[in-house]
């Protein structure tokens, strides 16, 4: 009996031990993501406050909720025109660098043609460059081609999408070989073992990866605030900056703004959270 | 007539040689299985044929016609891969009509073709399901439906067996030898089981080290090995070998000096014994036959080792001056490790080999 108690004692202590350090734990992950939480939601709740209100009033809640922000938002600025541009860049960078990246990824996995190497190389070499570096010079190219102030200027320079060529590189690495074979054998060409074939075989790559990007043109600033001259180009990220120096401080108005800019963003990161968990842990061991 | 033919090919990868100047010829509606063990390259042969591995020199001829150049969709033979190779995101139905619906074949003889192949098959519940949720046999027989509904003139099949459980396999091995009587179309079945081989083909190609050690059907295999290297492949349990000295040769017939000083004649294929006399006797294990200790005639007195009882046959492994010889005898053999036994070579069924390890 005594020996049994002083086996069973050590582990009892272990359990209590794990409790404690697992109630820690928890605690301290909450108060990360309270922190974490607290600006954006301290942002929603300006943008429903009064002007007077937000110097005044330091609750949790607004007083006297209001859309005035909002409704000054929508009537006094191009918000919608810049929805709408954000949008067409977004999406056509979306389509555009994942079909890209798909045939790039294909070509550098499974055909075999003099080069494959050195452009696999350049490829890697390309993602060790900062965007920011090569602002300049993308935006001498895109003012030669007098595409500034176009949706394909803006577009254009945005399709340098290195990783998701790597990532889809590795994806059909990793697919067993027999599949190409089989359909060789079937008698497919390379365009059809790649579209009816190796994408389908799992979309959830191509899913994620569409999303990711859509979320990094989306938020993209510096390169449209360049290419989009006008207001009419902005996109809403870079007409955002024009409601704050349009505006003045008016905390309700701004906050509005920054609301109304990311929730798209938000919206997709909420209806596709397991997609963007899987395009950044896809992503995760490239950009290490 | 020949309907695939090989001739003279080889397959380098840079300065490596897997197959070396290979000749093959494989009949018209034959069931032809290339045996051996791994990295014998039986696969690249096959895949030659397929037209996934380029032929290095030589050229392939599927009836008649010299494929060595044409793409693998053109040269009319279909394959059957070891992991099936069914596209995952297809229902069985869209797996089975994939070659027809690349070749733009209308829906209505999509439907029909694959409504014959699920028939023959017996895949016609299960048109609808994804490879996912079939069992291993369903699958196989998905990939050989895919194959089937090509209406190819030859069938390859990579080691198709090799990731099914033993009774599946063994319940395969059935389908695969009635489609063949069914369809009669040329088949060439990669195995490293020579079970496999000897139960579904009528003729069987051995490779060793990229070069055919024999080919012939599974008896005279089993019973006239050309050499050691099939005389022991082929068989199981596999056949015993001892060194002996020949001593003396009239016509067919040559005495040999055992280990352990007796003698035994043993009937020669008519090669030349070498000049020393000294020869490997193979001798597969049913046509050794335990007695009594000191039996007259016997070849070997031994101890008995190890007794394995399968049913329908019983196992020895005997301690012998010759090594462990392994002997195989009636199923109700009542014999028990420790027995003093001695071993009579069934002296027509023993085979001579050479220094070379070719029969004599």
């Amino acid at each position: 009996m005594t020996s049994m108690a002083t086996n069973i004692s050590p582990m009892a202590g272990a359990r209590r031990g794990l409790n404690v350090g697992h109630i820690l734990l928890t605690a301290l992950s909450i108060i990360c993501a309270l922190l974490w939480f607290f600006p954006l939601y301290w942002a929603l709740v300006t943008s429903f406050r009064h002007d007077d209100e937000t110097v005044k009033n330091f609750g949790l809640l607004p007083e006297n909720p209001t859309l005035d922000g909002y409704l000054y938002v929508i009537q006094h600025s191009s918000l919608p025109i810049w929805y709408l541009n954000s949008t067409i860049v977004a999406v056509s960078v979306t389509i555009i660098a994942v079909f890209m990246a798909a045939c790039a990824g294909y070509a550098i996995s499974q055909l075999h043609f003099p080069g494959r190497r050195l452009l696999w190389w350049i490829i890697l070499a390309s993602f060790m460059v900062p965007a920011q570096a090569l602002i300049v010079n993308h935006f001498i190219i895109i003012a030669g081609v007098k595409l500034l102030n176009t949706h394909a200027g803006t577009i254009l320079p945005m399709l340098i999408t290195p990783v998701t060529v790597i990532v889809y590189k590795q994806f059909f690495d990793s697919l067993p070989r027999e599949f190409r074979e089989a359909a060789v054998m079937d008698g497919a060409n390379p365009f059809q073992l790649l579209f009816r074939v190796y994408l389908p075989m799992n979309w959830g790559v191509t899913t994620a990866l569409a999303i990711i990007t859509f979320i990094g043109a989306w938020n993209a600033f510096l390169w449209p605030f360049l290419a989009a001259q006008t207001e009419r180009m902005m996109t809403v990220t870079v007409g955002i900056t024009a409601v704050q120096d349009a505006f003045g401080v008016f905390y309700g108005r701004l906050m509005a703004g920054a609301v109304l800019a990311g929730l798209p963003v938000a919206l997709a990161y909420i209806i596709f959270q397991k997609r963007v968990t899987q395009a950044i842990t896809l992503s995760a061991g490239i950009k290490g | 007539m020949a309907h695939v033919e090989l001739k003279d090919v080889s397959k380098r990868y840079g300065p490596v040689e897997v197959i070396s100047h290979l000749s093959l010829s494989v009949e018209e509606g034959s069931f032809t299985a290339l045996l051996g063990p791994s990295g014998c390259g039986k696969s690249t042969l096959l895949r030659m044929i397929a037209g996934l591995e380029e032929i290095t020199d030589g050229r392939c001829f599927i009836a008649g016609t010299d494929v060595t150049d044409m793409p693998p969709a053109k040269r009319g033979a279909a394959m059957v891969f070891q992991n099936y190779a069914l596209y995952p995101h297809l229902t069985v139905r869209q797996n089975i009509a994939f070659s027809l619906s690349l070749a733009h074949a209308s829906k209505q003889v999509q439907d029909e073709k694959v409504g014959a192949v699920s028939r023959m098959l017996q895949l016609d519940q299960l048109l609808d399901r994804r490879p996912a949720q079939l069992s291993g046999g369903q699958r196989q027989r998905v990939a050989i439906g895919r194959a089937l509904v090509r209406d190819p003139k030859v069938f390859l099949f990579d080691e198709p067996l090799s990731n099914l459980d033993a009774a599946l396999r063994s319940q395969m091995r059935i389908e695969l030898a009635r489609l063949h009587q069914q369809v009669k179309t040329t088949m060439i079945y990669v195995t490293h089981d020579q079970v496999e081989a000897m139960t579904l083909a009528d003729k069987i190609v051995v490779l060793d080290k990229g070069v055919i050690s024999q080919q012939g059907t599974p008896l005279e295999l089993y019973n006239r090995p050309a050499n050691k290297f099939v005389a022991s492949f082929i068989g199981s349990p596999a056949m015993n070998f001892f060194a002996a000295t020949a001593s003396g040769q009239a016509g067919n017939t040559v005495s040999v000096a055992l280990p352990g000083g007796r003698t035994a004649e043993v009937t020669s294929r008519g090669g030349k014994l070498p000049a020393n006399g000294t020869v490997d006797v193979g001798v597969r294990p049913e046509h050794l036959r335990l007695g009594a200790a000191g039996a007259a005639g016997s070849a070997f007195d031994g101890k008995i080792n190890i007794v394995e009882q399968l049913g329908n046959s019983t196992l020895a492994y005997v301690d012998t001056p010759a090594g462990l010889l392994i002997t195989e005898g009636e199923g109700n053999l009542q014999i028990n490790p420790g027995d003093a036994v001695s071993i009579t070579v069934d002296s027509s069924h023993a085979h001579l080999f050479g220094p070379d390890e070719q029969v004599i």
